[in-house]
């Protein structure tokens, strides 16, 4: 094999299912990864760093959601209730028990995939829109009743409080700064996006994918739909429990007014302007609604001196964006900026002599 | 068509680039307000008010001949936008003292400011951000101190706590029923928002204390528009007194709703739900409920009222004179306190965050303000609460009737100094 993938022969399923079939492929994930591991983080200023870790913790965020409604056909309108339960459950964890950060974060991925799959046992039944008023009754249930009235009585901390400095560490590594931050929910969105994209590729993944296109189809060939379909709930959820667990490092406090619904559908939003069914489409929705919001920022900013009010007519501004976006991408690229992606790939892969 | 769109494109930019190098001497002040959010029906009226006080300082000479230039963004009362906005004024517009809003945010950014020993002025008034020191509550439980955390106004604890007592006092002590039964209390709020929950613990240590009884609370959105089943709940307990912690619109949701199902207890209101609009909003309801108000009405006869009213007029035109609230003195208050601030660290040479703090506000003993109906302020290196006098008002037939001015701290020395800071 060599620099262009044009003209690649495989021999084998393993080689089919590579996720990095040519050297040339190799070398950009290399690249990749000193970009986001080394260039970034050591010349970026404090704002960039605390821009792309919303970046991260969005992405963090819509993994799940694009697994559920991207992979798996269950669509989701309640995703930021498991965000909290992994938030208040290593938030606890280290408050109550000291147990140590890194600990708590597959522990409260565990709490909230079990939490997640008791609010997923309905989709056994229902489908479509009557599954997004049960994932909208778990927020409301999780966040505004469960969580407000009963975990907040744990340890008699009420519903918000902040982590005394220092309790959040890896080992004697203090997560603090931007750029540790920035680090802590790098590492963690590598890692499950490798876990989930190798979990898509097998027969787990393909079972979903199947039940997303067809679940009578897919039961006739012998797939168990509840059990996938749980599965694929538990699975979201914990990649959301993970991402609470992680996103409590960007303030070290935490209260219910931090998982509102809105965030819920905003995640949605992400994975409908990035691309449903599609892993890239989780980052570039992320980085297109973070990044986007804040160059609008940028420029309105400067334009604050002639025209004053208009940094506060701002969110009008960036809700509208939002629904914009989302109307137009839904209207002239329904497949998302992935493909999008896709497209300009092939075409500087086959340059010039597209055929 | 891409031509003049390039054409325009640059104009823009190059615009940009004139406009972007500022005066000469400035000092940038940031502002994250709830303009469209969940306490916009307060929040609205109180960022024009920042921003009218900001003029009005800049034109009496600003900070010691610096002008302020203030860098003002909503913010929606969404945690995540507020911490976003807050990092960019920190990184980018490196802004030295920021004016907040909500009790959310601000006690979420807490110990992010005080690692980044930034000046926090909130519209904010919990008490979980009087003490500067590290504390330890009665369960043996530690708490961070916030020291950059300020605020003009009484807490929200000391709220609730004056306001009980007065209502205690002046109403209770008067009814028939005084003396046979103990009284009951009842608390409205939302229990996930941190603002409204924040004062509760501290309304039923003083209703121990006063030897009152505590029904069980009852939970209203802070965007309620209607209250039904919370009041239900509320009438089986058979209360006396309900205290609301929500702001305006839906404490005055909660107070109609009372009234029409014929609950007849009296109403107490945290001063984020007591302001002009709570009676054209609750109507005949309105009639005998009792709130805090820690700074002047809009357009009473103080010091300096000429001049929020002329600010007023003069930025916001647009906005009718009877739809401006008290919500713009409390914005006043908290922007000329911060004018003071800064001017004492400037006078001391240290114009940052710690000078500000430490050279600007804590020096300030009984200070007056410019503004009339505004306590005299204290800020010592232990105790962020500026004051102890809790001004108890009644509405009444169209007017706003001072019922009672609690002084905490003469009826509970003890307790004001040791136990009640920070909670």
């Amino acid at each position: 094999m060599s620099y262009l993938p044009c003209g690649v022969y495989h021999e084998f399923y393993k080689q089919d299912q590579a996720w990095w079939q040519t050297r040339f492929v190799r070398g950009k994930m290399i690249l990749l990864g000193l970009l986001v591991f080394a260039v970034v983080p050591l010349t970026a200023g404090n704002y960039t760093l605390g821009a792309l870790s919303e970046v991260a913790y969005t992405i963090l965020g819509a993994l799940g959601v694009q697994l559920l409604i991207g992979y798996c056909g269950q669509i989701t309108l309640g995703h930021a209730a498991f965000l909290a339960v992994g938030g208040y459950t290593s938030a606890l964890l280290m408050l109550q028990l000291h147990l140590p950060y890194v600990l708590t974060m597959p522990l409260a991925g565990v709490a909230a995939g079990l939490w997640s799959v008791l609010f997923g046992l309905p989709s056994a039944k229902v489908k479509g829109f009557y599954l997004i008023m049960t994932t909208m009754a778990a927020q409301f249930i999780t966040v505004d009743f469960v969580i407000t009235q009963y975990v907040s009585q744990v340890g008699g901390r009420g519903q918000a409080f902040s982590l005394p400095p220092g309790t959040m560490k890896i080992g004697p590594w203090v997560i603090e700064s931007d750029r540790s931050i920035y680090y802590l929910l790098a590492v963690t969105t590598a890692l499950l996006t490798l876990a989930l994209a190798n979990l898509l590729r097998s027969r787990v993944g393909r079972a979903w994918v199947a039940i997303r296109d067809n679940d009578i189809a897919a039961e006739a060939m012998g797939i168990n739909i509840v059990y996938y379909k749980l599965l694929a709930f538990f699975t979201a959820g914990f990649i959301g429990g993970v991402a609470g667990a992680a996103g409590l490092s960007r303030l070290a406090a935490i209260s219910p007014e931090h998982f509102p619904w809105f965030w819920s559908l905003w995640l949605v939003g992400v994975i409908l302007i990035g691309g449903a069914g599609s892993l890239h489409g989780v980052f570039f929705g992320s980085l297109f609604m973070v990044l986007v919001m804040e160059a609008l920022k940028f420029a309105l900013v400067p334009l604050t001196p002639i025209f004053p009010q208009l940094a506060m007519k701002f969110l009008f501004l960036k809700e509208a964006t939002f629904g914009l976006a989302i109307a137009v991408f839904l209207i002239y690229e329904p497949n998302g900026l992935a493909y999008r992606w896709w497209q300009i790939k092939n075409y500087f892969n086959l340059w010039p002599f597209s055929y | 068509m891409i031509r003049r769109l390039f054409i325009w494109l640059t104009a823009f930019s190059l615009a940009l680039v004139l406009v972007g190098p500022a005066a000469a001497e400035e000092i940038k002040v940031g502002a994250i307000n709830d303009m469209t959010g969940a306490t916009s029906d307060v929040g609205k009226d109180y960022a024009l008010g920042i921003a009218e006080a900001v003029a009005y300082v800049n034109d009496q000479g600003g900070i010691n001949g610096k002008k302020i230039k203030l860098i003002q963004l909503d913010y929606g009362y969404r945690i995540p936008e507020a911490i976003t906005i807050y990092k960019r004024l920190r990184d980018l517009d490196k802004v030295i003292v920021v004016q907040g809003w909500g009790t959310g945010d601000t006690e979420a950014l807490s110990p992010t400011i005080t690692r980044d020993k930034m000046p926090y002025i909130s519209a904010s008034y919990s008490a979980h951000l009087t003490s500067p020191q590290a504390w330890k509550d009665k369960d043996g439980k530690d708490h961070p101190g916030t020291p950059f955390n300020l605020f003009f106004s009484s807490d929200y604890s000391s709220n609730a706590r004056g306001a009980l007592t007065a209502w205690y006092e002046k109403v209770w002590k008067k009814s028939k029923e005084a003396g046979k039964r103990k009284p009951k209390l009842v608390c409205f709020y939302m229990f996930a928002s941190p603002y409204a929950s924040a004062p509760i613990k501290a309304i039923k240590d003083q209703a121990a204390l006063l030897g009152m009884e505590v029904g069980s609370d009852q939970d209203v959105s802070l965007t309620a528009i209607d209250t039904k089943s919370q009041v239900l709940g509320a009438r089986k307990e058979n209360p006396d007194v309900i205290w609301h912690g929500n702001t305006t619109m839906s404490c005055a949701a909660a107070i109609r709703d009372c009234f029409a199902l014929g609950l007849q207890v009296s109403h107490l209101l945290n001063n984020w739900g007591f302001d002009e609009n709570m009676p054209r909003l609750a109507q005949e309801a309105a009639e005998g409920v009792i709130g805090i108000a820690q700074c002047p009405l809009y357009g009473q006869d103080v010091a300096l009222m000429d001049q929020v009213i002329a600010y007023a007029k003069k930025l916001n035109p647009g906005v009718p004179q009877d739809k401006r609230l008290l919500r713009t003195t409390q914005a006043w208050a908290n922007v000329l306190l911060m004018a003071e601030g800064m001017k004492r660290a400037d006078k001391a040479g240290d114009l940052t965050g710690e000078g500000i703090v430490k050279k600007g506000f804590e020096t300030m003993n009984n200070w007056q303000m410019a503004l009339g109906g505004v306590a005299p302020l204290t800020y010592t290196a232990g105790d962020h609460r500026p004051q102890s006098v809790i001004n108890v008002y009644q509405y009444s037939k169209g007017k706003f009737n001072l019922l009672d001015a609690v002084d905490l701290k003469a009826r509970w020395p003890e307790k004001w100094d040791k136990e009640w800071l920070g909670w």
